[in-house]
């Protein structure tokens, strides 16, 4: 029996069917007292979910499914480290990561030491390149820092290194990832042999992508160093699960960071693969974002479910998509540092649960994994928000924004300060205008302004739903709470549609037919085996 | 003439010192530090500088010259005003031009020989003078600025035979005051320059510009003499002798460092950059100097094939320059740090910087300090040469060879002769010449 056919879901579905379905957002604000009633805080996160079309009942339903589908026991069984991944037969342990030695339990326990160890190993790394005492082929300090990697290897960390990008740092620090190797040629331009270090990173150290970028870094380096062995010890390191194919690509014992097959990828920042983010915060730094997602974990772990944030926000995407049929999800920050958190997103919930199959292996019979996307919010108002306010179809929207800026000097009354001290309090408010007009549609139309809105092209219907995300300042620390939330939040909603979400076959046979449609590029007899439609492409380009 | 002196370290001294000297009753006071007039009259003085203590010494016994740490007994002592302190302490100097307008009673003039920002001449003045309004009183203020080109080592004949006097005044009464209280060291030819006080101001910036940018460009061309095996020092010869260029600060080595050298080129850029504008030339001059510290390092780093760990290295020399006891900014204090950094072991010497070193280094392991220069070498796998005591030029070779465990010199200061040292067995690399690497 599928979880749709269940008895909490069926009485959700009568819930809605009665009527809470249907009513608009604007009418549930009459109520009194609903914001306080629907919002949580937590440490410096504060999140109003009030801007849902949820009543009490609702939430109490939403959470009797959560406990016919035994989330207090997965979340247990998550975090102590037993095999949530049975398709991988493994745990998926990001919580050890970052407990640094507290508050753990079971196989999560045992893991302590080997993590603590990386630790310091990615400690001492991380001091000798910041204090410029990592030194080049001829003995200048390391300048640059080019961070080799895709997917989880490359999203964590560039998205929490833009994010604390007001933080300075003692070496600059460049991504690529993209296998086309445009990244990389244009780069290389502007960067200097003696000065720069290259990071492979990469959890099989297998990557096609990585590989291939890493061999043109090697040859940029060989046109200037003469000798191999000084290349490999102080021009690179390697970051993977695989010792053995780190050796074999020729990275010294010295600069291998370790990590380990129960980190999943997407799951992975918090694991050596963060080795950017230490080099650019700090390893002080680096541990502050563990302690933040550590008591997010805690609070995930111990709290009870109806104050649970994750575990609220999840059931109300579940409610959302199962029941209100809304399959689309906006991620929408108000401050540029977090432009990359719409990406970094992207790969963890749709990665983690993009999939139509049950653990047992059966074909699901209802919506899973919504499509996620988003952009900065403030340019994505002159972007899609038009869809947002008067397209065709519902979107979940998370409004996200730091209540304060700590980037200026508070007490320095200089006029470029007063300057940015207004243009947060302008984004602000442009972040809070437009959920309230997503909520209310026309009714947010002031009496005086009526008359100029009264046209079917001026009509907006409103209620959508959204969530509003404030943290008291962008901090590693509430970097770190926002980031294990959404990653709580997404197991939480994997659990309730019974799928894994730590795998991700579905990326495994597009490498496998690459590899031979690269065959194909280099040798066109084997082009027969093709469709008509690859064979007139690869044809294309190679004549 | 009585003179109050305000700023007792090198530069105040000197000045104090050298008036006295000649005849003018000096009051001199610490600005800003710890030091004890109790110690200053008996010639305890911050700095060893050669002939200081003696000069100090016999000007106290003479009378002329008195410590005072009470800044009212210096303003009501005398109308003329030297301050003669660090760059750092602006600040202080500030205090002192406001207490002079709260308290003076008759003509002022301030003779401003420190480095401060250009314009502080002018603003000095119209603080006093507005000071002056506000009390009611009616006397002549001017301040005028005469920037010290003294260098450590060097710094008494350094003001008492200046190649030229720099004098930023407008008023002609007080070039007039200031040519006589000179004139004891200008005696030979009229060497007073006076210009505008935002120009003299300004002339201190440009000279330790122009000087820092030289040596910084010598070093780059010696540094790329080595790409091509040119002996750098054939070079100096003829780039020395031509008559556009000439000798002074031609020598190529491990860079400049000192207190206020870089930091005064530093204030500059920041300055200008402060104001929107961009210096760029001299920011390129400072960061290369900074690597140009490393220059032995590298060398070093190269040889032993990127791995220094377990290495002995002696380092001769931890002045920033001969003759004087300062470590600040020294090219010494880089290298040392990054050998250390790399796990290599260092035994230096030095024969009077020893202590300030150790201030600096503190704990840390790492580094050994040694009283005797050869027994610096013991066991060595390499020596560094980082400042050019006199006492390095021409040592007992032979030795040297006995002690190190490998005969291996980094010379950054150009001292050796190639061949003599070839001659001896040891492997000899300077800046622009010796060895390749």
């Amino acid at each position: 029996m599928g979880v749709e056919q269940s008895s909490a879901w069926q009485a959700l579905q009568l819930h809605c069917d009665a009527g809470v379905g249907s009513q608009h957002l604007a009418n549930l604000f009459r109520q009194p007292n609903r914001v306080s009633e629907f919002s949580l805080a937590f440490d410096q996160l504060y999140v109003d979910f009030s801007k849902n079309r949820i009543t009490h009942e609702t939430l109490a339903l939403l959470m009797d499914l959560a406990r016919q589908q035994k989330l207090p026991d997965a979340i247990d069984r998550l975090t102590r480290g037993e095999v949530v991944n049975e398709t991988e037969n493994r745990p998926a342990l990001h919580t050890a990561l970052r407990a640094q030695g507290e508050d753990v339990s079971g196989y999560a326990a045992e893991v302590q030491p080997q993590v603590a160890e990386v630790l310091e190993k990615m400690a001492g790394l991380a001091n000798k390149i910041r204090s410029g005492h990592w030194r080049g082929y001829t003995g200048k300090p390391i300048t640059d820092v080019v961070n080799i990697g895709v997917g989880g290897s490359d999203l964590g960390p560039l998205m929490i290194t833009h994010s604390l990008q007001t933080i300075e740092s003692p070496v600059r620090l460049h991504f690529i990832s993209s296998i086309d190797g445009t990244q990389t040629s244009n780069l290389l331009r502007d960067l200097n042999q003696e000065t720069t270090l290259f990071i492979l990173a990469s959890k099989s150290f297998t990557t096609i992508d990585t590989l291939s970028n890493a061999e043109t870094a090697k040859d940029w380096l060989q046109e200037c160093i003469p000798d191999d062995a000084a290349i490999l010890s102080q021009h690179f390191i390697g970051v993977s699960a695989s010792s053995k194919k780190m050796d074999e690509w020729g990275i010294p014992t010295a600069n291998q960071l370790a990590f380990w097959d129960w980190v999943g990828g997407r799951y992975s920042l918090w694991s050596s693969i963060g080795l950017p983010i230490a080099l650019k915060i700090g390893m002080q730094g680096f541990r502050e974002l563990l302690r933040g997602a550590h008591m997010m974990d805690q609070h995930f772990m111990t709290t009870e479910l109806e104050h649970n944030i994750p575990v609220v926000l999840g059931m109300i995407d579940i409610w959302n998509i199962n029941f209100l049929d809304i399959h689309d999800k906006a991620i929408l920050p108000y401050d540029a540092r977090l432009r990359y958190l719409p990406s970094y997103l992207e790969q963890l919930v749709m990665e983690s649960n993009g999939k139509a199959v049950t653990k047992s292996g059966d074909r699901v019979a209802y919506k899973t994994c919504p499509v996620l996307w988003g952009e900065v919010g403030p340019n994505a108002q002159h972007a899609f928000y038009q869809l947002l306010h008067q397209g065709t179809q519902a979107v979940m929207c998370d409004f996200i924004a730091p209540t304060t800026r700590d980037d200026f000097d508070p007490n320095l009354h200089s006029e470029k300060n007063e300057s940015l001290r207004h243009q947060h309090e302008l984004a602000l408010a442009n972040c809070f205008a437009q959920s309230r007009v997503l909520m209310l549609g026309d009714e947010a139309i002031p009496e005086s302004l009526k008359a100029s809105f009264d046209s079917p092209f001026k009509h907006y219907p409103g209620n959508q739903p959204s969530n509003t995300l404030l943290i008291d300042t962008l901090s590693a620390h509430t970097l770190g709470m926002l980031i294990a939330m959404y990653e709580h939040k997404t197991y939480v909603e994997g659990v309730i549609w019974e799928i894994n979400s730590f795998d991700q076959w579905g990326v495994e046979l597009g490498k496998q037919i690459a590899k031979e449609t690269y065959q194909a590029i280099k040798d066109p007899t084997l082009l027969d085996a093709f469709d008509e439609s690859t064979k007139t492409l690869i044809k294309r380009v190679v004549p | 003439m009585k003179i109050s002196v305000f700023g007792c370290e090198l530069s105040g001294l000197v000045t104090a010192g050298s008036l006295a000297h000649t005849g003018n009753d000096v009051l001199a006071m610490p600005v800003g530090n710890l030091l004890k007039v109790r110690d200053l009259e008996q010639g305890l003085l911050p700095r060893d500088e050669p002939g200081l203590t003696t000069l100090v010494k016999s000007q106290v016994t003479e009378g002329r010259l008195r410590f005072s740490e009470d800044w009212q007994a210096g303003i009501a002592h005398a109308g003329i005003y030297m301050l003669s302190m660090p760059s750092w302490r602006s600040e202080k100097a500030e205090e002192v031009i406001e207490a002079i307008g709260q308290t003076a009673s008759k003509d002022v003039l301030v003779i401003n020989q420190s480095t401060f920002p250009i314009g502080t001449a002018d603003r000095f003045e119209a603080s006093i003078k507005l000071a002056f309004a506000q009390r009611g009183l009616v006397a002549k203020v001017s301040v005028v600025s005469m920037p010290e080109f003294i260098s450590e080592g060097s710094a008494i004949s350094d003001f008492s035979k200046p190649d030229r006097v720099v004098l930023g005044s407008h008023d002609q009464q007080s070039t007039a005051i200031i040519r006589d209280l000179m004139r004891p060291f200008n005696h030979v030819t009229d060497q007073v320059k006076v210009m505008s006080t935002r120009a003299a101001e300004y002339t201190k910036y440009a000279v330790n510009a122009l000087l820092a940018t030289r040596i910084s460009l010598v070093n780059e061309l010696a540094n790329n003499a080595e790409h091509f095996n040119i002996d750098m020092e054939e070079v100096r010869q003829g780039l020395g002798s031509d008559n556009r260029i000439g000798f002074n600060y031609l020598f190529p080595g491990c860079g400049f460092g000192g207190p206020s050298f870089a930091a005064d080129v530093q204030s500059l850029v920041g300055t200008l950059q402060s104001k929107g504008y961009d210096a760029d030339l001299l920011k390129a001059v400072l960061q290369n100097n900074e690597t140009q510290k490393e220059v032995l390092f590298r060398k070093a780093w190269r040889f032993f094939k990127n791995d220094l760990k377990g290495r002995k290295i002696a380092v001769w020399g931890l002045s920033f320059k001969p003759n004087t006891a300062t470590v600040d900014n020294a090219p010494s204090v880089k290298t040392i740090e990054a050998l250390v950094a790399q796990g290599a072991e260092v035994v230096a010497y030095d024969p009077k910087a020893g202590a300030s070193f150790r201030r600096y280094w503190g704990e840390r392991p790492g580094v050994t300090l040694v009283d005797d220069m050869y027994q610096a070498l013991d066991g060595v796998d390499a020596l560094m040469v980082m400042t050019e005591w006199r006492r390095f030029w021409t040592p007992d070779y032979e030795q040297m060879i006995e002690r190190m465990r490998r005969p291996v010199i980094f010379d950054g200061r150009n001292i050796y002769e190639h061949s003599v040292l070839k001659s001896f067995g040891f492997r000899y690399f300077a800046v622009g010449r010796g060895d390749p690497i």
